[in-house]
């Protein structure tokens, strides 16, 4: 049986070979299904991963808080995702939120974080692609993070004109010199660099601020550039040893006290964040593993297609075949196993073009797609199953037809 | 006598329906003797292809029996039948009909291959058996680059590959020329002296002397059937191949060129004994029995 299997291949991959294009065309389907697919999943593995990795990171304590009612998931994905944008639509939070969080006795730290506007420049450079936030000397502890030169500000130094960077605005502003000491003009005052961070290895609070190009300003400093007119679109709070839910339920409670009652403020531990996330990447999965099946579909259609083709074209082949004693058995194995290498071919290329794709996606986007080999095994069975169940009918006609009438074809 | 290694009783084949039904094969009943070497005659469209079909297990007749080695074949299922054409029958044909694709090695290979042989195993078997017809300096040649007489000499290979006890040869000669036909009338006589049952199909009256028995089939039925000796001419091959209706199409299929045609018509009833020469011969021989069609087909 296996020699015939060994034929079997040889002509397939022969056939494959001597007609090129039509394979090629035949094989778009299941290839554009493919590259679909594994690069999604690839895109979700990534996001889980990333997502993933900022808990373990921060710590899965880490509560936020942010301004705004608690929407739909889609909406409260958004303004989760988006500290920026989001959350300038939303509201924010006042110095005294702030105040009142730290005050709340299961809460050990609590660090706000507001955007402010102006641009950054040391000597004649000007930062680009840069955000300025304002926070407290708790910042690192809160976000377990750790400053790799220098040191972040002391808690009795929240007024000073000092400032600590990421470690990309570093690179951007200072090229090869050492930042420590050196000053940046922001607002038309002078900042003493203190420290620069460690790079981010997640992108905490949200997946549009990186906080490696984030110039980080006391916050009472802040207030005082400001006017007191600043605010803040989100607050850390790290809790006491009290369990995580009962810290949020004390952190709400107090809030909405504070608010007079009106609830204009969301209050979320890490595991709400990756529900929401999750929820939306399923969505997201949910229709493009939709496209891709209908896609997948098509390809098999197309492998179904060229395959009656192939038939009525080899009729005659088949004839001699049959004469010299091919049972029906034979000749649907040779056909359904053409079918197969159409397929499995298409797949492979698929799973390249995919890891191409992954590779662009890599390179020129925030996305970091992760595709494991898992997704390329179920690729190439999924695709050999595809020529398999598409092939299946074309090759029944075949081995159905008869011997002497496939003989009289010419 | 032991019994016949193929036996037709009653054995009809009808195609269409109602009015347009055609009867290929009228009542067939045909016995045939292990190492029998036939030839079977007759006009185009007289039911000799159906017939060899049906007894190489390709086609199956609409009404009778074929008892084949002892055993009832006509009703068995299609996978039984493929043994049966796999094991038992080599099959030549006219349009030498081997696979493009592969290579002339991979071409006598096939019958092993669907037999589950191991392609090391087969590769040794089939480039024996081409030894054995002369073109084992070919083996990786593909058909396309095959004159037709080492074409139908590779078929033939194929079909004598599974040492089938039966080989069918439908017009195996047909579309070679009168130096090839001879090769492979020879290498069929050759395997006859082995044992095998050979039935061919032909045109020329010729190649009967390769025969030891010659059938004439007309409309379906067998109208005459007689013994000969091995290297001569049936005596009533000339006889009464010429007083069947004929037509264009089937010189073309004897070999016979136009030039010969071209030749002025001479008595139909002149008496053939000239075949009975020897093969350097042929050309004369054939330019004289051909031209005695002519008045016969003007007859119908």
């Amino acid at each position: 049986m296996s020699s015939i299997m060994r034929g079997n291949l040889r002509m397939a991959v022969s056939g494959v070979r001597g007609a090129k294009w039509r394979s090629l065309l035949t094989m778009l389907g299941v290839i554009i299904g493919i590259v679909s697919v594994v690069t999604v999943v690839g895109i979700g593995e990534g996001m889980k991963r990333q997502i993933g990795q900022q808990i373990n990171h921060l710590g899965k304590d880490l509560i936020t808080i942010r301004p705004g009612k608690e929407a739909s998931v889609l909406d409260k994905t958004k303004a989760n995702r988006d500290i920026v944008f989001g959350m300038q639509s939303a509201g924010a939070l006042s110095t005294k939120d702030w105040q009142v969080v730290s005050e709340t006795s299961q809460v050990k730290l609590a660090v706000p974080l507001g955007a402010v506007s102006g641009e950054v420049t040391f000597e004649d450079v000007q930062l680009r692609s840069g955000l300025v936030l304002a926070t407290s000397s708790a910042m690192p502890e809160v976000l377990n993070h750790d400053v790799a030169y220098g040191e972040f500000w002391q808690p009795d130094e929240e007024d000073t004109n000092f400032v600590v960077i990421g470690h990309k605005v570093a690179e951007q502003l200072f090229d090869e010199e050492a930042p420590l000491g050196k000053s940046l003009t922001l607002r038309g005052e002078k900042f003493i660099v203190r420290g620069v961070l460690s790079p981010f290895n997640a992108l905490p609070v949200s997946p549009t601020a990186n906080f490696d190009s984030v110039v980080f300003v006391p916050v009472k400093t802040e207030a005082r550039l400001t006017e007191n007119s600043l605010q803040f679109y989100v607050l850390l709070a790290k809790p006491q040893n009290a369990g995580l839910d009962q810290t949020v339920a004390a952190i709400r409670e107090r809030l909405t006290k504070a608010h007079a009652g009106e609830q204009d403020f969301t209050v979320l531990s890490p595991k709400d964040d990756i529900v929401a996330s999750s929820e939306i990447l399923d969505l997201l999965t949910t229709w493009i593993m939709a496209v891709a099946v209908i896609s997948l579909l098509i390809g098999g259609v197309g492998i179904m297609n060229i395959m009656l083709v192939s038939v009525s074209e080899r009729m005659h082949e088949i004839g001699v075949r049959k004469a010299v004693g091919a049972t029906g058995r034979q000749i649907l194995g040779q056909f359904i196993f053409e079918a197969m290498v159409l397929g499995l071919i298409g797949g492979l290329i698929g799973i390249i073009a995919s890891l191409v794709v992954s590779g662009l996606l890599y390179a020129y986007t925030d996305f970091d797609p992760v595709i494991s080999w898992e997704a390329i095994a179920i690729a190439t069975v999924v695709s050999l199953m595809i020529g398999i169940v598409f092939g299946a009918l074309p090759a029944i006609q075949a081995a159905r037809k008869d011997p002497i009438e496939a003989l009289r074809h010419e | 006598m032991p019994a016949p290694i193929i036996e037709l009783q009653d054995v009809s084949k009808l195609y269409g329906f109602g009015d347009a039904t055609t009867i290929a094969l009228d009542e067939i009943n045909l016995q045939i003797n292990e190492g029998e070497f036939v030839a079977v005659m007759g006009p185009s469209g007289c039911g000799k292809s159906t017939l060899m079909n049906i007894i190489g297990l390709l086609d199956r007749p609409t009404h009778g029996f074929y008892t084949l080695q002892s055993k009832q074949v006509a009703r068995l299922r299609p996978n039984q039948r493929a043994k049966i054409r796999r094991d038992t029958v080599g099959f030549v044909f006219q349009s030498f009909n081997l696979l493009p694709r592969l290579t002339v090695l991979e071409n006598v290979g096939l019958p092993l291959a669907y037999k589950g042989m191991l392609s090391g195993k087969r590769v040794k078997v089939a480039s024996n058996m081409l030894e054995r017809v002369g073109l084992s300096d070919r083996e990786y040649y593909y058909p396309r680059h095959l004159s037709g007489g080492q074409a139908q000499c590779a078929a033939i290979a194929r079909a004598l590959v599974n040492n089938p006890k039966i080989i069918i040869a439908d017009e195996p000669t047909g579309n070679l020329d009168s130096a090839s036909s001879r090769l492979v009338m020879e290498l069929l006589s050759d395997i006859h002296k082995t044992g095998s049952t050979i039935l061919f199909v032909t045109h020329n009256p010729e190649l009967t002397r390769y025969a030891t028995r010659v059938v004439y089939m007309h409309d379906g039925s067998i109208i005459h059937d007689e013994q000969t000796k091995l290297g001569e001419v049936a005596n009533t091959a000339l006889r009464v191949m010429y007083t069947l209706p004929t037509r264009t199409e089937e010189d073309d299929l004897a070999g016979v060129s136009a030039l010969m045609k071209a030749v002025p018509s001479k008595d139909a009833t002149r008496p053939e004994k000239k075949p009975k020469e020897k093969k350097k011969t042929k050309p004369k021989s054939r330019s004289k029995s051909k031209p005695t069609k002519r008045p016969t087909r003007s007859k119908t």
